[in-house]
């Protein structure tokens, strides 16, 4: 049984993960059902896709080049300075990931657009509107969006570089920069590259601002052309999945550039015996500025968004815009008395994250166990991570729907919570292999040396251990799943809306008032979420 | 336990026998809250649950593209009657005589009795009261300096009516008027409502071929825009209701058409500021059909140049 285990995964991720990739090759290459690349390349080549693609891969470069601007100050600030006895700013420092990126850019537009948000307070703005509705507007708001992801690790590659190293520096009488420069730049590289390629990899991927802001000023990249191809008339689904193995193409070699950074860039000095970091005290002049330069990053990324999605949710006229007088708490109220959609779609979106984070625990925390007797299960269990959604959505809508005949699931719920699970299983997968691989063996080996068979071991030495980590990567699949926009956007079936397409809906046609009442509603949800999920673990950091 | 189990058993398919007056799917587009109503009173009516898709025209099409191998769909609204001409061509549609076909307004049926037009709606000049207190321009006018970068047009890609609207005027006046409102500064803001909403936060000043329905309900909530049709004309397009020829419930999706030309159905349309399909209801509420100038309509000629123009008035905005 155990060792039909493994096998038995492998057979269920193919199906699952390994198909549908298939089928978006398939339809790429084998367009007719005959081998043929003309199709593919002449995809590629087309004037406006070739544009495309060159726009995609400069957008990624610059949000790259914006966000290690506010990411590298912070991650230093709050490494080697008084500043990292701060640890709520940890917390902060999520909201920017706790808003999903669609909503946070219909808070941007809003603010501003012309007469919008930013010109009712202050009129004299208005050139700025010009200015952010461009590729400028889109890098900042994509940027203020994965940042923290870069500043988190650079934040802990600072704290693992040993205070000693910097100490001999000293001792031999290197001055600060000297030290900057010659100690740290390179201690860090390695890690920034990492970081940038994650960035970089995000955004291309990245498909909720595009089809917000993007979309409003004609930029498109390959997620708002992969998704057009596929949902909006003439269907050209070859186009869509030529771009989409390209797409696939570009994440992997950068996946491979991570690895081998990793491999030879990375210095091993975790471990020495002095690890903790010096912390510098800085003067007041300086303290102020990073005060300032916090502040302002903190304003620009979480209080111009949430000030403009709550103000738009309050607002009862739009045409009067921010006035006394003219705010109101109806649109809260429509969302679940004008009609049935809110409340369904706050259903909805409650049954798939839980079915989807319940049916990936178990799957996952399966794969994470397997994956010590074979690394493969693990490899193309964490396969979602790695693509953007988007592409295994496609995929997994040409998949279903060619073998509809057998397995008629297209076109329900099923599909979305299949897609669901899919898209978060590396979530549970590398919570629950982090837990395993605090477990010592010696563990097991007691309780099988004191008569446990297996499954008596495994239900109260390994469970009991892991399930911490299983509870975390439900919870985190949880919160993600119940935002998701990819999905329910191209295969959501009749008469479904989920909580973002409802948002996105009601943005784009309905009542703006509406669509912000439950944008807020879903940060509301996500963060509560979220700090639950904090308490959940934290009792772990302090055993 | 056993006997719970069998219990409930029996109940469940009890439930669900008794839900099985059968089911009808629509794919409609905007307004929402029309397409609920209409579905709920046809549900309470006929017991038959009304399964429903709502889009705009661009992704109806699409859904029914991607689900040509298994179709879903029995009925399908546009917003386009160009569209529906073209699903016609193509053979996918049914024929059908509904009941009281005799009381809809001449020719919003069309030959083959394929195409019913239950409603329609008229696009027209959407204006921000706050900003143009009287504006009374002629289509062509609006390309003049004093309204520039002040203006803007639904995207005809995916608002049916605009994308008539287009078709209709290049047909009869053809590109000049477009182009010189593009070099004036026209935007695209998105479909009927984001464009809408545009004009109503006074983002741009003046929205042209902004569907009325639309303008008409915001009027009423109090916000501050108006809308006049042209004098050169504008188009009137009916939203054709169509009976797809791969209906998986054919009887139901008849059931359904009957219900759109009824009574009833007719006075929720009006309701909801569109042009009733039928000559005795009328509205009280907007203007009527006899009050609108229209430009005269080929709809083969429109139907033919309609896709690439709509694609044609994106290009020519872009910036």
């Amino acid at each position: 049984m155990r060792n039909r285990l493994p096998i038995l995964l492998i057979i269920i991720l193919s199906i699952l993960i390994i198909c549908p990739l298939l089928s978006i090759f398939a339809e790429a290459v084998f367009p007719d059902g005959q081998f043929s690349l003309t199709q593919a390349i002449d995809t590629i080549t087309e004037s406006e896709n070739a544009r495309m693609i060159g726009s995609s891969l400069l957008l990624g470069l610059l949000v790259v080049i914006v966000s290690s601007a506010i990411a590298l100050p912070l991650a230093f600030i709050f490494s080697r300075t008084q500043f990292a006895r701060y640890r709520f700013f940890d917390i902060i420092f999520m909201i920017p990931f706790m808003t999903p990126p669609y909503i946070a850019s219909m808070g941007w537009i809003l603010f501003m657009q012309r007469r919008g948000l930013l010109q009712q307070l202050i009129p004299s703005a208005a050139f700025l509107s010009d200015w952010f509705f461009s590729l400028a507007g889109l890098v900042l708001v994509m940027s203020f969006h994965v940042f923290p992801f870069m500043m988190t690790m650079m934040k802990n590659a600072m704290l693992a570089i040993p205070s000693s190293l910097d100490e001999a520096g000293a001792v031999l009488g290197a001055r600060f920069p000297l030290r900057i420069r010659k100690l740290f730049m390179p201690l860090l590289t390695g890690n920034y590259a990492i970081g940038a390629l994650l960035v970089f990899v995000k955004t291309i991927s990245e498909y909720g601002t595009p089809s917000t802001l993007g979309r409003r000023i004609g930029f498109e990249v390959f997620t708002t052309d992969i998704h057009r191809y596929a949902t909006v008339a003439p269907i050209e689904f070859g186009k869509s999945a030529s771009l989409a193995s390209l797409l696939i193409g570009i994440c992997l070699v950068i996946w491979m550039l991570q690895n081998y950074i990793t491999m030879k860039k990375t210095y091993n000095i975790v471990g020495g015996r002095s690890s903790a970091s010096r912390i510098i005290t800085l003067k007041p002049a300086a303290k102020a500025i990073c005060w300032i330069f916090i502040t302002a990053v903190i304003f620009f990324t979480m209080v111009i968004p949430l000030f403009s999605v709550i103000a738009s949710s309050l607002i009862k006229l739009r045409g009067y815009g921010l006035r006394a007088g003219n705010f109101t708490l109806n649109n809260y109220i429509l969302v679940f008395t004008e009609d049935r959609q809110g409340i369904n779609a706050l259903s909805v979106s409650i049954f798939l994250a839980v079915t989807s984070a319940t049916i990936a625990a178990f799957l996952g925390t399966a794969c994470a166990l397997s994956s010590r007797k074979s690394r493969l299960v693990e490899g193309i269990a964490l396969i979602p991570e790695m693509l953007p959604s988007i592409v295994l959505v496609l995929g997994i809508m040409l998949f279903y729907n060619r073998i509809y005949k057998a397995v008629p699931i297209y076109g329900t719920i099923w599909i979305m919570v299949l897609s669901y699970v899919i898209l978060f299983l590396p979530y549970t997968v590398q919570y629950v292999s982090s837990s395993l691989s605090q477990i010592s063996g010696s563990l097991r080996a007691a309780g099988r040396i004191c008569g446990g068979k297996p499954g008596y071991v495994f239900r109260h030495i390994t469970l009991p251990l892991i399930s911490r980590g299983i509870l975390s990567g439900w919870m985190m699949t949880f919160i993600i799943a119940f935002r998701e926009l990819v999905t329910p956007s191209l295969i959501a079936p009749t008469n479904t809306l989920t909580v973002s397409t409802y948002i996105n809906r009601q943005f784009e046609q309905g009542s703006v008032g509406k669509g912000m009442a439950m944008a807020v509603i879903c940060i509301a949800f996500s963060t509560v979420s979220l700090l639950i999920l904090n308490k959940a673990i934290a009792p772990e950091k302090h055993r | 336990m056993k006997k719970t189990l069998m219990i409930l058993l029996v109940l469940i398919t009890a439930v669900s026998v008794a839900m099985a007056e059968g089911t009808v799917t629509v794919y409609m587009p905007s307004p929402a809250g029309l397409a609920n109503k209409l579905a709920a009173d046809f549900e309470a009516k006929t017991g038959i649950e009304v399964r429903t898709f709502q889009g705009t025209t661009g992704e109806i099409l699409a859904r029914l593209e991607t689900e040509r191998e298994n179709p879903v769909a029995d009925v399908v609204i546009l917003a386009s009657w160009s569209d529906g001409l073209s699903m016609k061509e193509s053979g996918q549609i049914e024929s059908y005589v509904p009941a009281d076909a005799d009381k809809v307004v001449p020719g919003w049926i069309d030959e083959d009795s394929m195409l019913f037009g239950y409603s329609a709606s008229a696009v027209g000049v959407i204006y921000n009261t706050l900003i143009y207190p009287e504006l009374s321009a002629d289509w062509a006018e609006l390309a003049d300096s004093q309204y520039q970068n002040d203006i803007a047009i639904p995207d005809p890609e995916l608002s049916g009516a605009c994308k008539d609207f287009v078709a209709g005027y290049v047909n009869k006046f053809g590109w000049d008027t477009f182009e010189a409102l593009a070099a004036n500064g026209m935007v695209v803001p998105g479909a009927n409502r984001a464009a809408l909403d545009a004009v109503t936060t006074g983002e741009v000043g003046i929205l042209l071929a902004g569907v009325d329905y639309n303008a008409y309900s915001s009027m009423a909530a109090g916000e501050p825009i108006a809308i006049y049709y042209p004098e050169s004309g504008t188009v009137v397009n009916p939203r054709p209701a169509m009976i797809m020829k791969t209906a998986p419930e054919m009887e139901n999706a008849k059931l359904f058409i009957d219900y759109l030309f009824s009574e009833d159905a007719q006075k929720m349309v009006a309701d909801a500021y569109l042009l009733p399909g039928r000559t005795d209801i009328t509205n009280t509420n907007r203007s009527t059909l006899d009050q609108i100038p229209q430009i005269e309509c080929d709809w083969d000629a429109m139907m033919a140049i309609s896709s690439e123009s709509a694609a044609r008035i994106n290009e020519l905005c872009a910036r």
